[in-house]
């Protein structure tokens, strides 16, 4: 999708829709999609390019449900 | 070292053909790339906004049509300093489930404010710009919507815009 739309500058992330900046409570992984996506605008020199986030959705559920745990949401 | 476009092979490489074949004319295709534009200034001294398909929306404001075949070509403004128990969304394309608890997933309202305020991003705009995902029109799309908040995001002074898909 992200290809065919050609963005100048993209973050493909690899997660489940409605996800696109991680899961709940997992404020490091948010901010570091922020971060990703904004060092396109210094990073990329092309338009049409597409950075892949090197992280997996189920590392992302994983640290996420380890999160709510410290947070006594989940036992 | 992260793959880029260039050395990554497509994940579905036939996803595009599908969705045509099952909605014909509702994607957008772009034959060009648009040119590169490049921030005029350090990223801690521009000010950003956020342009979001969520469906967020301040609640109280007119909920998004998220039953009409077509879609919903407008647009609601998000103030950059709500609180994400202000907001609701109205959308029904996309699973909710981790919006609902922590709206961040899909409209990262506080982290964007947290980033300002340890100096990594110089200012947000006064409004961030949300509406839905879902229209069947993309020729429309481009000549309304996406007009419309090209012209806010450039009024409101905007340096920067992340754009968000849901």
């Amino acid at each position: 999708m992200t290809e065919h739309a050609k963005p100048p500058r993209a973050v493909f992330v690899p997660f489940m829709m409605g996800h696109h900046f991680g899961v709940p409570f997992h404020r490091d992984l948010q901010r570091r999609i922020i971060l990703e996506a904004l060092d396109r605008l210094i990073q990329a020199e092309q338009s049409g390019d597409i950075h892949a986030l090197p992280v997996t959705w189920a590392q992302a559920r994983r640290e996420g449900i380890a999160i709510e745990r410290e947070l006594g949401m989940r036992s | 070292m992260t793959a880029t476009s260039n050395d990554r092979e497509q994940l579905r490489p036939g996803l595009w053909a599908t969705v045509n074949d099952r909605y014909p004319g509702s994607m957008i295709t772009k034959s060009d790339l648009v040119p590169l534009a490049g921030l005029e200034k350090p990223l801690a001294q521009s000010r950003l906004t956020f342009v979001s398909t969520a469906g967020v929306q301040p609640k109280g404001t007119l909920p998004f049509d998220v039953a009409h075949p077509v879609g919903d070509y407008s647009f609601r403004r998000v103030s950059s300093t709500a609180a994400p128990a202000d907001l609701e969304i109205h959308q029904l394309k996309y699973p909710t489930a981790g919006a609902n608890r922590d709206l961040n997933v899909i409209f990262p309202i506080d982290r964007l404010r947290e980033l300002v305020e340890e100096g990594v991003i110089g200012g947000l705009t006064p409004d961030f710009f949300s509406f839905i995902g879902y229209n069947m029109d993309p020729e429309r799309l481009e000549r309304t919507l996406a007009e419309e908040i090209a012209e806010a995001v450039v009024a409101d002074g905007a340096e920067a815009a992340l754009l968000a898909p849901a």
